[in-house]
């Protein structure tokens, strides 16, 4: 006999694991396969918290290297003066107790709300039927809905193979024991920044290797030119336009060719290959186009309410594929999907989300927070544009900080002074998107950011400036 | 909703009469086109009570005292004379009583006879602001004029309400599909994008959670007529039939068309568009044809002039009225002393105006004394129209829409904006010459704009 759930998730990562409580909390009995040793999946256990746990110690580092600049004296016991080092044994272990802390607390979370962790990997059988296989196979059934929260994994480029010890992607970076004297990431999305931006304040030599003509292409070309500028600054060299044509490990480095934007060819060594050029689907062993899930490119197709073409299936997150142009995989949207599906299968009735409105932070340094249209995509919308950009640097918060980097930029349109896009890079941008993203949902107008009273001082001030901006002025530059 | 200090001692204790409000000094009588509230409903003191229709203005008329409806004295439709008792409101104390079933209200009735609103079914309004459109003659003290739209109360979001302003939408007719019913960009393009249909699709429906709307009295909406049966003209229409007839036979019209270059204009309104937005003014091309034709009717006075008998009354103000389509009929609120008012006066006045046009929040002296009217078929789509004159005035403006065309300049074709401007005139005053000078006034002005002006 199966056991007997409402809601089978499959995939406990922020997508699963949500969706999960959120049924849970509406009353039907749900049940959670997950392979791994540990929930909360690749944010938890590989991506988002321990990412950004390095990128905090990165800060602190900064700080403490800048220590004669805060009338901070560092002394060796002789009464010497000491220079910073990082030490990588007490930075991992403190980064696996902010992990373990926080898959422990998913578990109290499962227990608190009654929800069932099968561990195993699930196989969809049809009906509402999944085996769970570990050791011995155990057989359940959905009587309401199969939620399929399977993720993603670090995918490489054709002609390049990853071997994990040399050729690593983020999964092996984050594990990394020593600091790297050199590294060439391949990919300037947010884990290639994000990781280059590591290891760059912890010491080595970055190279960056960028398909497209600018770094973080996904964001608006001005905090694109901005983080160029600033990594610059830092020593990290970033290859733009650049083609990775041929890498190979060997037993303490790789050897790699680049073929540059002007067509010449630059030969690369380092200690370490990063891969970070994105994300695939994982459903390995899922038997989805066994019981007729539609797949594009691999990706599990789905509707704006996260149904697949099977009834009693959906699926949600970074496995899914809502059709073009491309789904987000970020793990506040596959949570923002979890909640949606489950209010869905639970019988409430539900809106769809809208992906203009998807924040996206990236934790490099400077940090960038986004939100909504880029310039050019809001041309491309075929809007009548303007822009309003203002300077972190001006502002008094920014100058006690130090951190004197970046600027706010709002793409707004003409029309009915609509607000589409807000764009930071500098300190705190990730924080402060999400006065922009409110103000997006709420669907305000510049106007309304203008008349919000920004308290003085902090770094929103300089929202409430780039809104003046867009109209016309701001009033401190 | 703030409390409101009972103004006389016996409120809440004595029934309180409420009359059919003097709306102006010419009006002797108003229809009630719609009681908002029926008899056992409660009401709060401004609370909108019911809709009437004078010889000038439509209106909502606010409660002069808190307290529950115990008695409606005219049926919708009725014309009753100023100052005659309409209702009866009791002291709230009494609620259980005036709402038990002997008091129940009238069965509802069909109100297509002489129901003049021709709006789709709306919510029964939120307690609104005080109106200043509705100064009622009795205890009520003087209300505050209130200084924009009401849009505010209803739920939707700070670029709905823009849009609904820009395109004159009364945003409490569009379905919400938003958290809480809140109406949403979507839902007020959709409604835009010609449906009164709106999407119902199951995704747009509120949540549960969300209170659902209050049941709403079944109105057929004139909006929409129904082919095959005949409907009751609403005293608007009525109004609106009598004056266009009669204005037919008494002036006797002509009309003239001329071509207008708005390049200048065009090109002004840009660079000065974001500094009005600032000052809270929209800068359109009604502005400027608005400050044209003032200007035109102070260098041409028999245009800004009426006939009385066998006199030429010339006026001494220049009082313009602007037409403002509504969906129930259409009313030409007046812009006094347009004459002494800069661009940027007389771009918010219009859009003023037009906003309480269209939320019936007028005034009776803000449509009455107008010497001249503007028309706007262009916004329509129309290349220009042929209006008819509204008395006792001499002559109308048309405009039509703004486009860009090919034309001849120094011998070459080139692009540019331009619009046809049409003047309907009353030829017992105006000769042909006259009005042709009047019009090439204006196409001068627009054509060579001063930008000191603007």
């Amino acid at each position: 006999m199966p056991s007997e759930y409402d809601v089978i998730v499959i995939g406990a990562g922020t997508g699963g694991y949500v969706a999960a409580i959120r049924a849970a909390q509406l009353g039907l009995k749900v049940a959670v396969v997950e392979k791994q040793k540990a929930l909360g999946g690749t944010c938890l256990l590989w991506g988002c918290i321990p990412t950004k746990a390095l990128l905090e110690h990165a800060h602190a580092f900064k700080v403490i290297q800048n220590a004669k600049e805060w009338g901070v004296s560092l002394l060796s016991p002789s009464g010497s003066a000491a220079a910073a080092t990082i030490d990588m044994t007490q930075v991992h272990a403190r980064k696996d107790r902010i992990v373990t802390g926080l898959t422990k607390g998913v578990e109290f979370l499962f227990k608190k709300n009654k929800i069932d962790w099968i561990k195993g990997t699930a196989r969809l059988t049809g009906g509402g039927g999944v085996d769970v296989f570990e050791g011995e196979k155990q057989t359940l059934h959905a009587g309401k809905e199969i939620i399929v929260a399977t993720g993603s994994a670090p995918r490489s480029v054709p002609g390049i193979e990853i071997d994990r010890r040399r050729i690593i992607t983020s999964d092996e970076a984050i594990h990394l024991r020593e600091v790297p004297k050199s590294i060439a990431i391949l990919g300037s999305g947010a884990v290639g920044v994000e990781f280059a931006s590591i290891f760059r304040r912890f010491g080595s030599s970055v190279t960056i290797i960028e398909l497209l003509s600018h770094l973080v292409p996904v964001e608006d070309e001005a905090v694109s030119t901005e983080l160029e500028k600033s990594f610059r600054k830092q020593g990290i060299t970033s290859l733009t336009g650049a083609k990775l044509t041929r890498a190979r490990a060997g037993a303490d480095g790789i050897d790699a060719d680049a073929q540059l934007s002007d067509g010449t060819s630059q030969s690369i060594q380092a200690e370490y290959l990063l891969v970070a050029t994105g994300r695939g689907p994982v459903t390995a062993g899922l038997n989805a186009e066994g019981v007729g899930l539609e797949l594009q490119k691999g990706y599990i197709k789905v509707d704006a309410q996260y149904r697949t073409t099977v009834p009693g299936i959906s699926a949600i997150g970074d496995v899914i594929t809502l059709g073009p142009p491309g789904h987000p995989q970020l793990a506040h949207v596959s949570s923002a999907e979890g909640i949606i599906a489950a209010e869905r299968i639970a019988g409430m009735e539900t809106r769809d989300l809208n992906y203009d409105h998807v924040p996206g932070c990236t934790y490099c340094d400077p940090e960038i927070g986004s939100v909504g249209l880029t310039e050019r995509e809001a041309q491309e919308r075929g809007y009548d544009v303007r822009v309003g950009l203002f300077p972190f640097g001006v502002l008094g918060r920014a100058k006690m900080s130090g951190e004197t980097e970046g600027f706010v930029k709002i793409v707004a349109e003409k029309k009915y002074d609509e607000l589409l896009g807000v764009h930071m890079i500098g300190p705190r941008s990730t924080e402060l998107v999400a006065e922009a993203t409110i103000a997006l949902q709420r669907e305000s107008t510049v106007e309304d950011l203008i008349r919000t009273i920004h308290a003085h001082p902090t770094m929103a001030e300089a929202v409430g400036e780039a809104a003046h901006a867009a109209h016309g002025a701001a009033i401190h530059l | 909703m703030p409390l409101t200090a009972p103004r006389f001692t016996y409120e809440g204790f004595m029934p309180t009469d409420v009359v059919m409000p003097q709306m102006g000094e010419s009006i002797a009588e108003g229809t009630i086109v719609r009681w908002i509230k029926k008899v056992g409903d409660s009401v709060e003191r401004d609370e909108p009570l019911f809709e009437i229709s004078t010889d000038k203005v439509d209106a909502e008329i606010p409660s002069p005292v808190a307290g529950v409806i115990a008695e409606i004295r005219a049926a919708e439709g009725e014309t009753v004379p100023v100052n005659s008792v309409v209702a009866v409101i009791g002291p709230a104390a009494a609620q259980a009583a005036a709402a038990s079933p002997v008091a129940s209200p009238p069965p509802p009735k069909p109100q297509a006879d002489g129901a003049a609103t021709t709006k789709a079914p709306e919510p029964p309004p939120v307690p609104v602001q005080p109106s200043a459109a509705a100064p009622l003659a009795s205890s009520a003290p003087p209300l505050p004029a209130k200084s924009g739209g009401d849009e505010g109360m209803e739920r939707s979001s700070p670029l709905v309400r823009r849009i609904a302003k820009e395109h004159n939408i009364d945003i409490s007719r569009i379905r919400g599909t938003g958290i809480g019913g809140r109406v949403t960009k979507d839902d007020i393009l959709a409604f835009i994008g010609g449906s009164t249909s709106q999407a119902t699709a199951d995704r747009g429906a509120p949540s549960p959670s969300a209170a659902p709307a209050p049941p709403r009295p079944p109105q057929p909406s004139a909006g929409r007529p129904v082919p095959g049966t005949s409907a009751q003209m609403s005293p608007m229409r009525k109004k609106i039939a009598e004056h266009m007839v009669l204005s037919r036979r008494t002036s006797a019209h002509v009309h003239s068309v001329f071509e207008v270059n708005f390049s200048r204009v065009a090109q002004i309104r840009e660079t000065k568009k974001a500094e009005y937005e600032r000052a809270g003014a929209k800068l359109t091309y009604l502005s400027f044809i608005l400050k044209a034709a003032v200007d035109a009717l102070r260098s041409v006075p028999v245009v800004n002039a009426s006939v009385d008998g066998d006199s030429i009354i010339y006026h001494k103000d220049i009082n313009v009225g602007i037409a403002v389509a509504l969906d129930w009929g259409l009313i030409v609120p007046v812009i006094k002393n347009a004459d002494s008012r800069s661009l940027l006066d007389l771009s918010r006045t219009v859009a003023d105006l037009a906003n309480r046009a269209r939320s019936k929040q007028l005034k009776p002296d803000e449509v009455s004394g107008g010497t001249f009217t503007i028309t706007n078929p262009g916004v329509f789509g129309a290349l220009f129209g042929m209006p008819i004159i509204n008395q006792p005035q001499a002559a109308i403006l048309g405009i039509g829409n703004v486009e860009k065309r090919a034309i001849v300049v120094d011998d070459a074709i080139a692009i540019r904006p331009m619009a046809y401007l049409s003047i309907g005139y009353d030829h017992r005053i105006i000769d042909g010459a006259v009005a042709d000078e009047f019009m090439s006034h204006i196409k001068r002005s627009l054509e060579n704009w001063d930008a000191g002006q603007a």
